[in-house]
Formats: C-alpha cells, structure tokens, sequence
C-alpha cells in the first residue's frame, strides 16, 4: 500500500508537468489546428529563465530574499520570457503561414525548433544546470500522507497545477476572452464575422499557453533538477502525446491525458519493467486509441459534406 | 487520352492551378513545358556526372541526399497523395535496414544472396505497411499521426531492447550497438562495395523508383487516392474502395521505405539504432514539406535542399561569405531604395565608429581583441568593436538584443524600418564577429533553423508545391 | 520587455568573470608572432634544425545535439591543447572541427570529410562508440593509415576492428571488473544496475553483472532511457536490503537526480558511478565514482593545464582531459616526424603515433599504446566523495 501511494505520488507530480506542456499544445491546437511543435523550446527557456531569476537572487545556498519570493519571481519571470518567447514565435513563424497548408507550419515550428535551441546553446553553453531545490527547500520538509513522505516540492507541484487548471477552465468557460478563444476554435471564421479579432485571440492563446509551459519549466527544475538546452525537445514529445491521447483540442483532455500517462509510466516501472517502460506505455496507448479513436474527450470529428 | 476511367479535367488537373504569379513564375512555367521524362532524364545526368566533379566526402553527401530523396518520395506517397499523417514511416526505413544487416553480416551467422534478400525484404516491409494501415480504419488525422508515431517508437525500443524481450536468445539486432559488418549488394558477380558504386547504384533505384510512383500516381489508383486525401467521405460515396487503398499506400511507401533501408546498411558498413530516431523522421518531412507536398521532383529537390544546406554552410568561410551577402540582401529587399540603403550603410559605419570611441574613451583598450581571421578582417579591425576577454556576458546581451531588433525591422514600415537597421545591422555584425563566427557547429544549426522559417515564410507551399485551398 | 528578461537570464547564465572560450582564439592569434620566435630558438637548441612543421588536425565531437555538454568541453579541451601547443612550439597547427551530433549518419560522413582534406594528417574522435564505428569503416576503407584516437570510446575490442583507431582512455575491459571487485571487497551482498539502454552502458553493467552473479551477488538489473529525467518511480522499487546502487551513466547530472530522488525516498543504498558520472554535476557525499585518472587538479603538472584551461573556458568535465592527451600523442608524433626531416603524411604521423611513449601525461598517468591501439597501461581509479564535494582517492 505504501509502495502503491508512493508510486501514485510520482505518477502525479509526473503527470502535473506534462499537462501543463499539453494544455499549451492543446489550446494552439483548438484555435489554429496544427501543432506548434516548438512548443517545448518555450519550456526550455521558461526553465532558464526560472534559473536565471534563481541566480540574480543569490542562487540556492546564497538567496537575498525569502525562499517564497524567489519561488514566485522565479514562476514570474519564467512566465514572462517563455510567453515572450511564445507570442515572438507566433508573430515571426507562424502567422505569415496562417492561410497554408497544415503541414508548412510544422516545418516552420522545426525551424524555430533548431534556432531556439541553437540559441540556447550559444546563450547558456551546453552544460545542464540544476536548480538544487533541495538546498531551497530541505526534502525533510514536506507533508506526510499515511505512511508516506512527500516532499514540499512536489505537493507545489501538484497544488500549483491544479490550481491553474481551475483558473484555466474557469476563465476558458466564463471571461469574454476566453469565450472568444472557444469561439475562434469553434469556426474562426464565424468567429471573425461575428467580430472577433481572431489574431488577438491566437496572441492570448499563445501567451497563456507559453506561460504555462514557463511554469512547467520551473517546475522541472525543482523536482527533477537538471535543465539543459535539449530539454524541450523530450518534454514536447511526451505533452503532445499527451495532448493527443486526452482528446486533441480538449482543455479538459489534455489535463486527463497528462495525468493518465504519468502514472502509466509510474506504474509500469513500478509494477513491471524499467527497461520495457516506454513499449509498455505506447503499446497500451496504441490500444486505448484502438478502442477510443479521439482521445479521453476528444469528440469524434462530425463531417460536413 | 481516352483511357477508361480517365476524366480529362482531373487528368490535367495540375493545369489548372494559378499561373505566372510570383517571381519564380517564369522559369516555373517553362519548367512545367518540358515533358516530365526529359525533366528525369537531365535530372539523372547532371546527377550521374556529379560525383566526378566532387571529392570523395561530397559522394558521401550525395549518397545522403539521395537516400533522403528516395524516402522522401516514398512518404509523398502516404502523406502527399493519400493524405495520411504517418509519422510512422521511419520504422520501415529502420525495418528494411535491420533485416538486410541482419541477413547480410555475421550478427546470426546468415548470408543471403542479395537477389534473394532485396525482393524479401521489400515484401516484408510492404505487408508491415500494410497492417500499420489497419488501425487508419478507425483512425483519421492526427490521431493516426500519434498512432503511427508509437509505432515508429514501439520499433525503435525493440530495436534497442531486443535482447532482453522475454523468450528470446538471440542477438538479432545487437541492442544499442547495433550491427556492424554488413555486407555490400552483390549482383550478378558485382560488389557495390565504394561510395560510387553505392551512389549510382541509389541512383538507379531511385530512378525506378520514380518511374514506377509516377506511374502509379498516374492511374486510376493515382486518382482515387487524391480522392481520398481532398474529401474521404465523399470518395467512399463515389464506391472508392477507401481501406484498401489506404492499405495499398502505406504498403507502397513502406516497400519504398524499405527498399532504401537495405543500401544504407552497406553504405555505413552498419545499422545502428541512432539512425531511426525521431530526429530524422523530421528531416524527412521538412524535405517532402520543403520541396512541395505531393510533388516528385520536389521531394527530390527539397532532399538535395536539406541534404545540402547543412554541408554548405559546415564551411566557416562560406558561412561567413553568407551573412554579409545575406545582410546586404537583407538591406536591399527590405529597404527597396539605393538612397535608403545608402543611408542605412552610412548610418551603421557611423554607429560602429561611434561605439568604438565612446567604449575606448571609457575603457582602455585591453577590451579589445583582434578580428577573427576573415576576408573582412582587415576592413572590420579597426572599426569593429572586436571584445577581447569577458565578451561573453555583452555578446550574449548583443546577441538577444540583435534577434529583438531583427523580429523588431520585419513589422517596422517607413522611416522607423530604416532607422531600426542601423543599429541592429550594427549588433548583428557585431555578434558575428565576437561570437557566431567563433562557434561554428551552433552557428550552423542557428542559421539551418533560420533557412527553414525562413523558406516556409516565402513558399508556404514548397519549392515546387501548388497551393491547395485547404476546405474545412 | 520579455526579450530585455530574457538577456538578464542569459546574464546571469553565462559563466561567471572569465570570458568564454569564444574570444581565446582572437587572443592567441595575436600573441603567435613573439612566442613563435622564442620557442623556434628553443627547437634549434633542442637539436636538429627545424623551423617549420605544418599541420592539420581534425576534431570529431557532439558538438551541438542531445550530448552537448560532451561535445562542447571536448572542443574546448582541443582547442586549449592546439593553443598552448602553437604557443610553446612556434608552430602553426590548424584544425577542422567536424560536428557529429552524435549521429552515426554524420559521423560517416564527416570522417569521410576529413579523409579527402589532404592537409588533415589524424583527428581525434569522435566520441562514442557507435560513431567510432561509423567512421571506423570510412576510415579503414579510405585509408587505413589515418590515425583517429577516440577520448571517450571504452567499447572492449573495438580498437582491434580498426587500423586507425587508438583511445586516450581505457577500455570497459578495465573498469568492469574493477568496478566489480570493489563492490565484492566492500561486502555488497545485493546489487542494483541501471543502464541507460546506450552502447556504453549496456557494455559496462552487463560486464560487472555477470561478475557479481559469478560471486554469488543478488542483482537487479534495470534500465531507463537517455530521455528520462524522473527516476522517482524506479527509485521506488529499489529493495530496503540494497546495498549499492551501479549507475554506468554518461550524464552525470541524471545520476545527481537519481541521487536527490532516493534520499527523497529514504532509499540508503550506495551509488556507485561509471567514469561517465566523474563529473562535478555529480556530487552526492557518501557515493564512488569510477574514473580512468587520478584527479587531475591533484596531479603535478596538470594542475597549471587545468587553471590554465579555466582561465580561457568556463566549464570543464571528465571528458576534457583525455581530449588533450590525444592532441598531445598527435602533435608529438607530427613533431616526430617534423624532427626526423621528413614531411609528415598520414602514414608516417600513425607510425609515430604507435610508437608514443610519454613518460607521463595530463591524466597523470603514461601513454603508450598496445598493438591493437588500447592504453598499454588502463588502470581505473575508484574514488569517494566527500561532503564538501571533494573526492578522495580509496583504491
């Protein structure tokens, strides 16, 4: 049971990260249908800059300011560089392709993919760095659930990223903006008759969808540690798996999709094999979208003739 | 023209498409005039003689681009004809490459004549294809492309892991080492065993390969599967048999696939599992997108673009030769008047000269460095602030600060564009020299990176796509 | 407003003071003149007469790519070693650096690359195995006379497959049962392997499984992929008897991970690393490390090359040095033929190269080299690390 409730914990704070990366591949999807594949660089540069706050204020052993404001500017400024990051790349990559084909977009998304990269690796070299958030926050600190210990970063993790699903969905269901945003994704160009300014509505899509993705940064490295310019790239082919599985498109999904495959990776390595952890889970999803072939809520596409 | 089944309007559907817009439009227009046989013909002779004109390394890098082109041609057929997502694809690549290696060195002690192993192989990939089409029953759009994408990772982690699957004994795959030691095509007495012979030896695949798809493409299974990509509903109501033609293209773009794989073993005198990563998967799709979706002679272009580009600009010279030629260009088409241009030039020697004194007023001129060993270096020496020791902190500002002017010139109009490119041609340089020119494998990959948005900015549609009215 | 956030995090990213190897180029460039004179005197004393002696190195590395960070400090070290070796000789010798990205595809073709460059007279690298092999069969089937000395490959045998290929550190061969031995002498009774599923790696735990199983040793044997940078849930099934826990890992930081996240779990096993995990991104007090040196910055003599190498880059790491003991055996034999009055080609240069006897080197130890092209001498080291993060040195 305690190994049971451990290894639920693990799948969780796993799944928070990748629902956070979904919901960004998840949103851009619903308004402009195609993936914006450098979704991930923007979580990467969300993680240095989260790093860069971090050692502006004194680093992990040396901090000026109290560790709960550190936390919040390094959640701040991670926010603001990755939807900086985000909106740049909307404007410069991808609205000059917004009436093409759905696959010039992706070929622009890899381009920006290597550029960002690259940039990384010319800005912060290619060493990974760590935020050495046990320094930050002992791992004696935290909170215990039955027999089990977890440590206050994770339970961050988890508080912080269900919080802003709810604040999500909440503003995506009742402010004007976010009505806007399900109009657009609904039939833009309805949309824009009815008067929407849908390239206004794509930039809050893509600066929300950024941001979170800047706070998954930040949340990789406090619990996991290591960032590095090639981070983005791993994480993004998870999130966008998980986007998928939870019903492309879907607010809701994607949250459902990153947390169904944390915990089927935490379990799998748990309770079967490390080694044969990645065949096991894409084995199972191949068989989950046998039986569900648009995702957990994703609704099956109804074409007009 | 009067086949059976033949409407002529689809026939010359391609003819119909806008015409003689652009600047490209000319040499496209007479391009489209020369019959598509002739257009394979010179392409297969300029290609036959390249590889006398070039050392042995740039044989090498033909024999990549061909290899790119031959799969990408083999995708066009799932994704640009039938219009089906298969992010799979690089598994029956990885496939074809793991069954000749494995029957064609000392991995399992097994040695097939090559007329026996080819023929095998493409079979085996083709019905592989096949039963990856099963799941597109049920399955449409991006969820056949994550699908598709398990599939090719499913492949990968066997590849890697196969040893240790449970029940088996053998090392058919050699696990994260991989098979060395595969043999070279051998027919008829002849080792294809060099670079060239392996080049022109693709070379002839690749043609027939070509003919046969061109073929394919042009008949009545060419026409239903544009059918099916443009409306699939409507395609099943005009009785088109869509399954099994969804079949048929994934079984024909992984015997093509396939087919590719059993040269690249003897071409590297190994497999490995590093060759089928999701990383090259990419590189094909940006060569199939690049060249123009659903276009032969662009694939193969967009193959030799992706396949060159990288090499072109591995020579720091030639990279260097690139930027300034690029900034000038830069500064032309975006200026579009000499005496703007001249005053942007004029503005930025004066800005370099400006900073140069203000920062030797303020500092001494320990600061400085000497200019990278280019063919300007003797013009930039004693303009450029060439930043000796602890340049590192201010290139990187430079740098951030040259991209946001860079971003900031493309949305810019009238004055404000001009006045914004002298600083920002002033810290572009300024980067260049202090930091790019000094690195260049990342610097390589910046600009690969850059070609791309670039190129997909100009020509959402490709180097030779046509434009489709995307219905929604 | 974000790009300005941005140039602050990348302020504050940047290595702190120094300056990064970007600018040492220009720097050296300018000093050539002087010390070029000064050290031409120092050859003519030396013996016979020799003013000039050109050169043409390649550099084969992950430059950019999943393994950077190798790539980079590689690089870095191969520069640095071309630098003070131009300065103290008064010669002039160029490189090209070739990026393999750590890609078996690449790495053929930039072998092949290096190959039809006349003026490239040896390279060093590339820096795994699987690319060893890539270039390995361009270089053999080119010209077998070209001598590549790989600073990272550790793969049992494959220097015997190829003419060409010589390596700076010693083989699995080594630090398998070495590895093993300790484990046994320390009393471990039940073992916990990870691999991370890469050529390496797999090599090395199946050699040290095998000889603990032989000993009677309960193992576990476990892998994960590169990609992975949560090992929470594998940290999880770890059993309360273990003793230690075997990590063959090329990125230390990931180990660094797996270490926070079983103190996170109250896991008490021993982390015993690879020489891959030698590397001040791994810094748990209590843990060994493998590591084919001694400590460089304890070693006489090395000690200046390392503050020297810091002084003009920011970072170094375990697959530094071994980079410079290859230029080092290159040059020197290029020096060779130089001294004899002959023109170095790549067959006379691979000639010399077999023949290097250093009495001592960078990594503190001799370098000679066996027939096949493995260090006469492989020994592997085993150290502790301490909680101020220092290691000391226990076998």
């Amino acid at each position: 049971m305690e190994f049971f409730l451990q290894q639920t914990v693990n799948g969780l704070t796993l799944g928070s990260v990748y629902a956070l990366l979904a919901l960004g591949y998840s949103m851009v999807y619903g308004v402009l249908k195609f993936l914006n594949f450098a979704h991930g660089e923007v979580y990467m540069f969300g993680a240095f800059a989260g790093y860069g706050v971090l050692t502006v204020l004194g680093g992990p052993t040396g901090l000026i300011v109290p560790v709960w404001l550190a936390l919040t500017l390094m959640f701040v400024g991670a926010m603001v560089v990755s939807s900086g990051v985000g909106v740049a790349l909307e404007r410069f990559a991808y609205r000059p392709l917004r009436n093409a084909s759905r696959l010039a977009p992706l070929i622009s998304a890899i381009g920006a993919s290597f550029f960002l990269q690259a940039a990384a690796l010319l800005l912060f070299t290619a060493n990974s760095r760590s935020y050495e958030a046990p320094q930050l926050i002992p791992i004696e600190n935290g909170l215990s659930i039955g027999p089990v210990d977890v440590w206050a970063v994770r339970v961050m993790v988890i508080v912080v990223t269900v919080v802003l699903m709810i604040l999500l969905t909440w503003w995506v269901k009742s402010s004007k903006a976010g009505k806007a945003v399900r109009a657009v994704s609904f039939d833009a160009e309805a949309a824009a008759m009815m008067g929407i300014d849908v390239n206004r509505v794509v930039l809050v899509t893509f600066l929300i969808g950024s941001a979170l993705a800047g706070v998954g940064g930040v949340m990789v490295g406090l619990v996991f540690g290591r960032i590095f310019h090639f981070m983005g790239f791993i994480a993004g082919l998870k999130a966008f798996t998980a986007a998928v599985v939870g019903g492309i498109g879907s607010i809701p999904g994607a949250m459902l999709g990153g947390l169904l495959i944390g915990f089927a990776e935490a379990y799998t390595t748990a309770y079967i094999s490390s080694t044969f952890q990645n065949l096991i889970v894409f084995g199972l999803l191949i068989v989950f979208l046998l039986i569900r072939p648009s995702g957990v809520l994703g609704r099956p596409e109804l074409v007009k003739v | 023209m009067s086949n059976i089944g033949v409407d002529r309007w689809v026939a010359e559907s391609s003819e119909h498409g806008p015409k003689g817009k652009g600047w490209t439009a000319p040499a496209r227009s007479l391009l489209d005039r020369v019959p598509s046989g002739w257009k394979l013909l010179g392409f297969l002779v300029v290609a036959a003689v390249y590889p006398f004109l070039v050392p042995q390394a740039g044989v090498r890098i033909g024999i990549t681009a061909l290899l790119l082109a031959m799969l990408a041609i083999g995708l066009n057929t799932v994704v640009g004809w039938a219009g089906l997502l298969d992010l799979g694809y690089i598994a029956f690549y990885g496939f074809g490459a793991y069954f000749y290696g494995a029957v064609s060195s000392d991995q399992i002690g097994v040695q097939w004549p090559t007329w026996v192993a080819i023929p095998v192989i493409v079979l085996a990939s083709a019905v592989l294809g096949a039963l990856l089409s099963l799941p597109s029953r049920r399955l449409v759009g991006d969820y056949l492309a994550i699908m598709t994408l398990f599939f090719a990772q499913v492949f990968l982690e066997v590849i890697v892991n196969y040893e240790r699957l449970p029940g088996v004994d053998t090392n058919l795959t050699g696990g994260p080492n991989g098979i060395i030691g595969v043999q070279p095509w051998q027919l008829f007495g002849f080792p294809f065993d060099t670079f060239n012979r392996n080049y022109f030896l693709l070379l002839v695949l690749l043609g027939l390969v070509i003919v046969l798809l061109r073929n394919i493409d042009q008949s009545r299974t060419g026409r239903a599967w544009r059918a099916l990509r443009e409306d699939t509903l409507a395609a099943a109501h005009m009785t088109t048999p869509v399954n099994r033609l969804k079949m048929l293209a994934f079984a024909v773009g992984a015997a093509v696939a396939g087919l590719t794989g059993t040269v690249l073993g003897p071409v590297q005198v190994g497999v490995f599992p590093n060759n089928f990563q999701l990383l090259f998967l990419i590189t094909i799709y940006a060569a199939l997108i690049l060249g123009g979706l659903g276009s032969i002679p662009g694939a193969v272009l967009g193959a030799i673009a992706v396949a060159f580009t990288p090499e072109i600009l591995r020579n720091p010279g030639i990279a260097g030769w690139l930027f300034y030629i690029g900034v000038v260009v830069l500064l032309v088409t975006v200026l579009r008047r000499w005496r703007m241009v001249a005053a942007v030039l004029a503005g930025v020697v004066v800005l370099g000269y400006l900073v140069r004194f203000l920062s030797l007023a303020i500092w001494d001129e320990t600061i400085l460095g000497a200019a990278n060993d280019t063919f300007l270096s003797g013009i930039l020496d004693g303009w450029l602030l060439i930043l000796g020791p602890a340049s590192d902190v201010v290139s990187n500002y430079a740098f951030v600060l040259a991209l946001a002017g860079v971003l900031a010139v493309t949305v810019a109009r009238g004055w404000r564009r001009g006045a914004l490119l002298v600083p920002t041609i002033y810290l572009a340089i300024l980067v260049w020299e202090n930091k790019l020119s000094l690195q260049d494998s990342v610097t390589r990959q910046l600009l690969f990176g850059a070609v791309l948005v670039v190129m997909m900015a100009v020509r959402p549609e490709g180097i030779l796509g046509t434009r489709r009215v995307e219905i929604t | 407003m974000a790009l300005l956030a941005l140039a602050l995090v990348a302020a504050a990213c940047s290595p702190s003071g120094e300056g990064g190897g970007s600018t040492t180029t220009a720097g050296v460039t300018t000093t050539e003149g002087e010390t070029g004179t000064t050290a031409g005197e120092t050859t003519t004393t030396g013996g016979q007469p020799v003013d000039t002696c050109e050169a043409t190195i390649g550099f084969m590395g992950p430059i950019t790519g999943e393994v950077a960070f190798i790539g980079e400090v590689q690089l870095n070290w191969f520069k640095y070693a071309l630098d003070t070796w131009n300065a103290e000789t008064g010669y002039d010798f160029q490189m090209v650096e070739a990026d393999t990205q750590f890609d078996v595809a690449q790495s053929a073709t930039l072998a092949q690359t290096l190959l039809d460059d006349p003026a490239v007279l040896a390279a060093v690298g590339p820096a795994g195995s699987d690319q060893v092999d890539s270039a390995g069969a361009v270089f053999e089937a080119g010209d077998p006379n070209f001598t590549f000395i790989s600073p990272s490959s550790t793969r049992v045998g494959i220097t015997a497959q190829y003419q060409g290929l010589y390596r700076t550190v010693p083989s699995d061969a080594d630090q398998g049962p070495t590895t093993a031995t300790f484990l046994l002498d320390q009393g471990a009774t039940s073992v916990f392997i990870v691999d991370d599923q890469s050529s390496y790696s797999t090599g090395l735990a199946d050699i040290v499984q095998q000889q603990l199983e032989d000993a009677g040793v309960t193992v576990t044997r476990e892998s994960v992929s590169q990609d992975l940078t949560d090992f929470s849930a594998l940290v999880g099934t770890i059993a309360d008897d273990t003793s230690f826990v075997y990590l063959p890992w090329q990125v230390a930081a990931n180990g660094q991970i797996f270490a926070n996240q079983m103190a996170e779990l109250g896991k008490e096993a021993v982390i015993f690393g690879s020489d891959g995990m030698d590397s001040a991104d791994f810094t748990q007090a209590g843990s060994y490390i493998a590591a084919f040196a001694p400590d460089i910055a304890a070693v006489e003599g090395s000690q200046d090359l390392l503050a020297g190498y810091l002084e003009q880059y920011p970072e170094t790491n375990t697959f530094g040095p071994p980079v410079y003991a290859a230029a080092r055996v290159i040059f020197e034999a290029i020096d060779r033929v130089c001294q004899s009055g002959a023109t170095p080609d790549r067959a006379s240069v691979q000639a010399e190269i077999a023949a290097t006897d250093q009495a001592t080197s960078i990594l503190g130890s001799p370098i000679s080299f066996t027939e096949d092209g493995d260090l006469a001498e492989g020994r592997f080291f085993i150290f502790q690390i301490q909680e101020d993060g220092s290691k000391t040195l226990v076998q």
